[in-house]
């Protein structure tokens, strides 16, 4: 890289007829050069991080071995092959229903919390508590999906803290994490109460940005709490409301396959396998490469057409998205 | 946020009490299982094991602590996700402001392409097997640049840095060029220095991250030595739990012993949670603030 500065808009002293150190198109090319120059590490690795695996993709249509080239002359092409193996697989309706069985519950329960939480925060008087709680709130977002796993299974064994308070209620105990039809909810109490508080920021700054003079003549008005909220805050939530609902839609198949992985086990896998999950127990744990590819690349071209469904749906009804 | 003038000044006492028992009743929910972790850790074993262990720690133990920190691996695994959260943060900061600066200068030809080059890895990826086949044939599997370089660039805050750069101004640039300065020089005097904020929180957004991730270890690095605090903790926390189909054959008398055997590692479990978060916990009040700024930079709509 050179090091010397460039005087990229040349000595122009007067008016046309002057002379010009360099020429436009000579000005323009070394300018644009250095400007590029910035590019290189950031798309240095992102070639090699998120292009060159894209290349890879070419073996969900062969039988890949591992250690051979992609093209070379023993490649085996299969079509599509592991596609319609997968979509006849149990494996297909399986991942589908439990993804979209978690985003909904997640949707459910999650959603609306943050919502709540802010409408009630914006009630309380005393700014030290308010800030208290939010911060406190935002705290489980930080700690490590490992640790919050950690806790829960511990929790949900059966002298686990879930078992005590339940006792108290004479439930007997169980092992919470080892029942399927528990799963779904488990994974949602879990995501829920690690997302809720970090998630509300966004409603939190909407309110903090709504005319407070709008407050004041409504009192004036002689409207009551209720009717401020009514009339004022929800209506100034509504459109970021919209698109949160929307894009959330968009991604009802891109399930936190982490927190998955982590807290289901054999005993679960029918009710708590998702795409992100199976992919690893099929492609990394027991090695087949192409398939996995190739399971892996029809579910994100599936997730990838929702995405951009509710995208679309979105900037359609209330003109923001995301792109 | 703090200075949000909407609070609602009138109003019935009985409608205050209710939300503040509902921001009370948010805030236990979030602290109590955290705090129940401490307690559980600190108290004396047999207490533990009695279960009667709800507020205050019972007695006091830190034979959890000694035995936990005695642990060659613990530290071992703390130095790797040290390592792995400094070296992609450095990176990541090169990397991420670098691009975002031609990106917003008028002068720069070909815009569309890099937009569209940056916008095309957001939406599709090769997926998990292309990956773990790319690092292994660069030589990276089981070496921590499986864990850093990948790390040390992200999309996402090239965006938010672009959008925080165009706050600075075009003006400011160009009175700069007139003056001779190349974009180099206007990049390292001009932009970075007054970009304090916006670097902050790309900082802690890779660190944190870094800290937090497991799943990369997880498939690219197969030995103990290289592996992270969060892999540590997976081996401990995670694996260590028998299922149901075990369990089910054991006699009565076999499932007691188990139970307490339960308890006793539930108590170090406990106790390797509070040692691994406790850095987190820590430095978590000063840098929170940073991170509802990124969210906020995040939601700007260009």
């Amino acid at each position: 890289m050179k090091k010397e500065a460039v005087p990229a808009a040349g000595p122009v002293t007067g008016g046309p007829g002057e002379m010009k150190l360099y020429s436009k198109r000579t000005r323009v090319i070394r300018e644009n050069i250095e400007l590029w120059s910035f590019v290189i590490p950031a798309a240095a690795l992102i070639i090699l991080f998120n292009y060159a695996p894209m290349y890879g993709i070419i073996i969900a249509f062969q039988n890949y071995f591992p250690g051979s080239p992609f093209l070379g002359e023993k490649t085996q092409w299969v079509g599509l092959k592991h596609f319609i193996d997968f979509i006849n697989s149990i494996y297909f309706k399986r991942i589908m229903t439990n993804s979209i069985r978690l985003s909904l519950l997640n949707l459910l329960f999650g959603f609306w919390l943050p919502i709540v939480f802010a409408l009630i925060l914006n009630e309380i008087r005393s700014l030290r508590f308010k800030k208290f709680v939010q911060t406190a709130s935002y705290l489980p977002h930080f700690i490590s999906t490992v640790v919050v796993a950690g806790m829960a299974i511990s929790f949900c064994q059966p002298t686990g803290l879930i078992n005590l308070l339940l006792g108290a209620f004479g439930v007997a105990p169980q092992s919470w994490l080892d029942m399927p039809s528990k799963f779904p909810m488990i994974y949602t109490i879990i995501n829920v109460w690690k997302s809720f508080g970090f998630n509300s920021i966004l409603y939190f700054s909407t309110l903090s940005a709504i005319d407070p003079s709008l407050y004041e003549s409504a009192r004036i008005d002689g409207a009551n709490r209720w009717q401020q909220c009514w009339h004022i805050t929800l209506p100034g939530l509504k459109s970021i409301i919209a698109i949160q609902f929307i894009l959330a839609l968009g991604g009802i198949l891109a399930t936190n396959s982490d927190l998955v992985i982590l807290i289901y086990n054999p005993a679960t896998y029918e009710t708590a396998d998702v795409i992100g999950s199976y992919t690893y127990r099929i492609g990394i744990q027991n090695g087949k490469y192409s398939y996995t590819t190739a399971v892996g690349l029809f579910m994100s071209i599936v997730g990838f057409t929702l995405t951009f469904i509710a995208n679309k749906f979105s900037n359609w009804l209330t003109g923001f998205g995301l792109w | 946020m703090a200075k949000n003038p909407n609070k609602i000044k009138e109003g019935s006492v009985i409608a205050d009490v209710i939300f503040y028992i509902l921001a009370i009743f948010f805030a236990f929910i979030t602290l109590y299982p955290m705090y129940y972790v401490l307690i559980l850790s600190l108290s004396d074993p047999n207490a533990a094991a009695s279960m009667r262990v709800f507020l205050w720690p019972k007695g006091f133990y830190i034979g959890g602590y000694k035995n936990i920190i005695t642990d060659r691996n613990l530290w071992l695994s703390y130095r790797n996700t040290i390592f792995y959260a400094l070296a992609s943060c450095g990176l990541m900061l090169i990397t991420t402001t670098m691009c975002a600066y031609p990106l917003t200068s008028k002068a720069l030809r070909g815009r569309k392409f890099l937009t569209f080059f940056l916008l095309i890895p957001m939406y599709f990826n090769g997926g998990i097997i292309p990956s773990f086949l790319l690092i292994q044939k660069l030589g990276f599997y089981d070496t921590p640049w499986a864990i850093i370089l990948p790390g040390s660039v992200s999309i996402w805050y090239i965006i938010l840095v672009r959008s925080y750069f165009r706050t600075i101004g075009e003006s400011l640039r160009e009175a700069a060029m007139i003056d001779g300065a190349s974009h180099y020089r206007i990049y390292a005097n001009l932009f970075i220095p007054n970009s304090k904020a916006i670097i902050a929180v790309i900082a802690l957004y890779t660190i944190i991250g870094q800290w937090n991730s497991w799943f990369q270890a997880l498939i690219y690095l197969p030995n103990t030595y290289w592996q992270p605090l969060q892999l540590y903790l997976r081996r401990l926390l995670i694996l260590q739990n028998s299922s149901l189909e075990s369990v089910m054959n054991l006699s009565a008398e076999a499932l007691e012993e188990m139970a307490k055997e339960q308890l006793s590692n539930n108590q170090l479990k406990y106790t390797v949670i509070f040692i691994s978060t406790l850095p987190m916990l820590v430095t978590y009040p000063f840098f929170q603030k940073y991170f509802v700024k990124g969210v906020m930079l995040g939601s700007l709509k260009e």
